[in-house]
């Protein structure tokens, strides 16, 4: 036994050794638990360690613990948040777009509606693109695929009822084609979509722009349009809007409080929230992720968040997805 | 050797085999054919469920047959130990009890399993090896491990 | 060679005095933390990460490789010493592994295990370097079609794994399928075998099940036998090292396995666990001592640890060519060089070569250091087994349940993990080979979701699958594999009865 304990504590020592440099003496009363319901490394995750790192270097809170609870698209995490932090103002949770779809996707018995909204945080705008060599040239074009025959379009993306599907579901609609048609092969994650678009096996493909973006700059992949109100700055893609499909999406990432907490606690976060996108430290995290900012907070995010439920709600019964 | 004959456990085996294609098969049906092109949700359960019953039938005959290889007796207390462990933990885990306590009575269950008497010595070890795994990947590591209210002391 | 002379330069970074000792470091808590079961080199990388935040690019970039590699060797570690492979990629190495380690040739399996890591890791990050824009052209041509085809490959040679029975090697299989079923539908996001339990919507992790049948079922069967045969583990018989007909037996799977990583871990969904197993089985046919299979073969740690080492140099080809983060470990790394200004894609050679020809660097360096601080450690590593048996396998389930606990701190994944230490005992009790359960769940819902995207893009006619060149060609080398052995057979009679 001892062999073990003992290179579990050299472990130690070089641990300590090389994060006591990280830890900042704490200013701020508040112990902070953020919870990521995902596996550490995803977009979630990510988004909660950056919080994390933020609030710590700015000294914003006395302390800041991430817990990942992965499971579900964030439905084990959001019921074990709603059930075991009810009424705590310490305590948040990371989550997004992709929630939405998934808890109506597995007929989740929490919902959305049983946490208190804080604020939303960083969105990123979706892209479609087409193969280099595809005869499809813009939005015009893919509209008339679609509707010569739908099926014969096939769509690539990330998981069944994300952003991305919804996405493929919405410009079908918004051309008048057959929504419930739409031919969507679901990929996992971004990277594997890829591969099938740059080898020509599908028509179109969807994610966002940031996993696209090395992609389109090189000329492999052409780029038929985003789905933001104004163009991406510095980049030369239409947006839908302005091709005559109206067509706005992002994938949003939001802070979500507890159920019953107080009025006081709320107010609290949602200044903390205000503090942390203010900071240069939060700024920095964003440029070198390269989020979009896209904060609101308090009511104006519940108003929001109810829309985007009610959109997502018709658009997965739409295509067959949840049924009605 | 002695004459071959029926091999209970081998013939619960296959039942248990039936049983599992039979769920299967209650599950996918209530699966919608929503895909609308290609092969749906469906299909693969269903050869799941094919090969489940040709190999129930199949390990159905050889235990009829007797040709299961031949077992040594075991010590069911060794097993229930272990297992003992397995439920303390989970029921510790589950009911907010904390990760230290936690592994070490599983520690010690599983070292009185493997004969050990020395109760008391072992929860020690187990204790200890517990205390600096929880610093080590809790403190240090920012892994967050289940908190009880020993972890709260730490 | 202008290649040659960017490595150069980032060599010359790479040595300094300070940046080897980043790599020591990152090489040692790599290791230290990926010895956990259930903690894979993903979430060794996302979990040290933050301990490279503070040094300079160079620096971290040299120390995040060294936790990478020693992320991938932690697992390999436990597989051969105490039958507990940490990550799915290491199953194969358990198999003979763990069989050398207790006939007292644990030093020798992990010296294998380590130079074979090094070969394959040298080898394949030499193939980064000059192949890597020529084998990603490969690569994207690969269709769901090609990749349900290589699946049919990997499913014949699966049989190697099962023993002398093929009617209880293919249950073992199918109850394995079986498990493969549960949760997500990936293609319409339903839920099959789910019982309405959110937790199962995610599946069983392939690490929970491998830990459950090896770790604990392993535990509940030697202590449920220990009044007949007192196991006596010698952790030491003969020589500690490599001896000389080791190396013999070593070099050639060393290498054979590499040319199964490399390639297909470069493919966007080939993985690492499909060229282990093609590795494993392909050492066993060619072995020159068949008769050792299954007691403890060099060649089948060898093989299949190189071939799971050169997949993961094979999975940086299209993170950096292309920018696509193809394993939960790609993805981390992916973040990784994010923080150091690293936007891997097509046009990363040609903007920032000094921090990728840094990155290759840092990979050799870190993959040399992985050896020096390994090898000595073999005979360290080996005396655990000297542990006393009941604090051996107390110490086991400890850290077979603290990586569970650590990833999925939920009581129906600690639950599993008990049930699946059931089924290992049972099926260890009644023979059923406990390998092919798990590669039944990995390899049956990839073909699956495979097979299903295929034929949805080809609005269901089933002659994609013959009309794509490479997807026909990998079908006839799975039926060749499937009937070659009963031709062989036939033939070995028939000669035989002409005598």
């Amino acid at each position: 036994m001892r062999s073990l304990t003992q290179s579990l504590f050299v472990t130690a020592l070089f641990a300590a050794a090389l994060t006591t440099g990280l830890a900042s003496p704490a200013a701020a009363q508040m112990e902070l638990k953020i919870m990521a319901p995902a596996a550490p490394g995803g977009g979630w995750d990510q988004t909660a360690r950056s919080m994390q790192q933020a609030l710590n270097a700015e000294k914003l809170v006395k302390s800041s613990q991430v817990i990942n609870v992965a499971g579900a698209g964030g439905a084990v995490g959001l019921a074990q948040f709603i059930n075991g932090a009810k009424g705590d103002g310490n305590q948040i949770m990371v989550n997004g777009f992709v929630m939405v779809g998934a808890l109506l996707l597995n007929k989740s018995p929490v919902t959305l509606d049983q946490v208190t909204p804080i604020a939303r945080l960083t969105e990123e705008i979706e892209i479609v693109v087409v193969p280099a060599n595809s005869p499809i040239k813009n939005a015009k074009d893919l509209a008339a695929a679609l509707k010569e025959n739908v099926a014969r379009v096939t769509w690539a993306g990330g998981s069944a009822g994300g952003v991305d599907q919804i996405t493929a579901a919405l410009f079908a609609q918004a051309v008048g084609a057959d929504a419930s048609k739409v031919n969507y092969v679901a990929f996992s994650g971004g990277g594997e979509s890829l591969a099938a678009i740059l080898g020509g096996k599908v028509t179109a493909g969807i994610s966002g722009w940031s996993e696209y973006e090395g992609q389109v700059k090189a000329g492999k992949l052409r780029a038929i349009g985003v789905t933001s109100e104004q163009r991406i700055p510095g980049v030369d893609i239409p947006t839908f809007k302005e091709q005559g499909v109206d067509l706005v999406i992002a994938n949003w990432r939001s802070v979500m409080a507890p159920p019953g907490i107080s009025a006081e606690q709320k107010k609290n976060l949602i200044e903390l929230m205000d503090k942390l996108t203010k900071s240069a430290a939060w700024k920095e995290q964003l440029k070198q992720k390269g989020w979009d900012d896209a904060y609101i907070s308090g009511d104006a995010f519940g108003a929001f968040l109810k829309k985007e439920i009610a959109r997502v709600n018709d658009v997965l019964k739409s295509v067959g997805l949840v049924k009605s | 050797m002695e004459t071959r004959r029926a091999d209970p456990a081998g013939i619960a085996f296959a039942i248990g085999l039936f049983a599992l294609a039979g769920v299967i098969w209650w599950d996918l049906r209530s699966l919608q054919g929503a895909t609308t092109y290609g092969i749906g949700p469906q299909a693969m359960p269903m050869v799941v469920t094919a090969g489940l019953v040709l190999l129930a039938i199949g390990n159905l005959v050889s235990a009829l047959r007797g040709e299961l290889p031949e077992r040594e007796s075991t010590d069911p207390r060794a097993v229930l130990l272990i297992l003992g462990g397995f439920v303390a933990l989970i029921a510790l885990i589950g009911l907010g009890g904390g990760f230290i306590l936690a592994t070490a009575i599983l520690f010690t269950t599983t070292s009185a399993a493997f004969g050990r008497k020395a109760i008391v010595k072992d929860f020690a070890i187990g204790f200890v090896l517990a205390v600096i795994i929880f610093l080590i990947f809790d403190k240090l590591l920012t892994l967050s491990l289940p908190a009880g209210p020993l972890e709260r002391l730490l | 060679m202008e290649a040659f002379s960017l490595l150069g330069q980032g060599m010359l970074v790479a040595l300094q005095p300070m940046n080897l000792l980043f790599a020591l470091v990152g090489v040692f808590l790599g290791t230290a933390v990926g010895v956990l079961p259930g903690i894979g080199p993903a979430l060794t990388v996302a979990l040290l990460l933050p301990v490279t935040y503070k040094l300079d690019p160079a620096g971290s970039l040299i120390m995040f490789a060294g936790i990478y590699y020693g992320g991938m060797y932690g697992g390999s570690t436990t597989a051969i010493l105490i039958n507990t492979p940490g990550e799915s990629a290491s199953m194969a190495t358990a198999l003979e592994g763990n069989k050398m380690a207790k006939a007292g040739r644990g030093g020798p399996a992990l010296a294998t295990a380590a130079i074979g890591s090094f070969v394959a890791g040298t080898v394949a990050t030499l193939g980064l370097t000059f192949l890597a824009p020529w084998l990603v052209e490969i690569a994207v041509k690969f269709g769901p079609e090609d990749y349900f085809a290589l699946m049919c490959v990997a499913f014949i040679t699966v049989s190697a794994t099962f023993g002398d029975s093929p009617i209880r090697g293919l249950t073992s299989l199918f109850i394995g399928l079986t498990l493969g079923l549960v949760g997500i539908d990936k293609l319409t996001g339903q839920a099959r075998l789910a019982f309405g339990v959110p937790e199962l919507l995610d599946g069983v992790e392939v690490t929970t099940l491998a830990v459950g049948l090896f770790a604990i079922g392993e535990a509940l069967y030697v202590a449920s036998r220990r009044h007949h045969t007192e196991e006596k583990l010698e952790a030491i018989r003969g020589s500690l090292w490599m001896t000389r007909q080791d190396w013999k037996r070593s070099w050639a799977p060393w290498l054979r396995g590499t040319l199964f990583g490399f390639p297909i871990g470069a493919l966007p969904a080939g993985g690492a666990e499909i060229p282990t197993f093609l590795s494993y089985s392909t050492e066993r046919r060619l072995c020159k001592y068949p008769e050792e299979f299954g007691k403890g073969a060099i060649e089948g740690v060898a093989g299949p640890e190189a071939a799971n080492n050169a997949s993961a140099a094979g999975t940086l080809v299209p993170l950096l060519t292309l920018g696509l983060p193809t394993s939960a470990t790609a993805a981390m790394m992916l973040a990784g060089f994010q923080q150091y200004g690293l936007n891997p894609g097509p046009l990363l050679f040609a903007e920032k070569p000094d921090l990728v020809w840094g990155l290759i660097a840092s990979l050799f360096i870190a993959n040399t250091m992985l050896l020096l601080l390994n090898l000595p450690l073999v005979g360290l590593w080996v005396k655990l087994l000297s542990i006393p048996q009941p604090w051996l396998y107390a110490g086991i389930l400890v850290f077979a349940t603290m990586g569970t606990i650590a990833a999925k701190p939920s009581v129906i994944e600690l639950s599993m993990l008990a049930v699946f230490g059931v089924m290992g005992f049972m099926m260890r009790r009644f023979d059923f080979p406990i390998a092919p359960v798990v590669v039944g769940l990995i390899l049956g819902p990839v073909a699956e979701v495979q097979l299903r995207r295929a034929m949805q893009i080809s609005l269901g006619d089933p002659m994609v699958l013959l009309e794509s060149p490479i997807s026909a060609t990998l079908l006839g080398v799975a039926l060749i594999a499937l009937v070659a052995p009963f031709v062989l057979r036939g033939l070995g009679r028939f000669k035989a009865s002409g005598d």
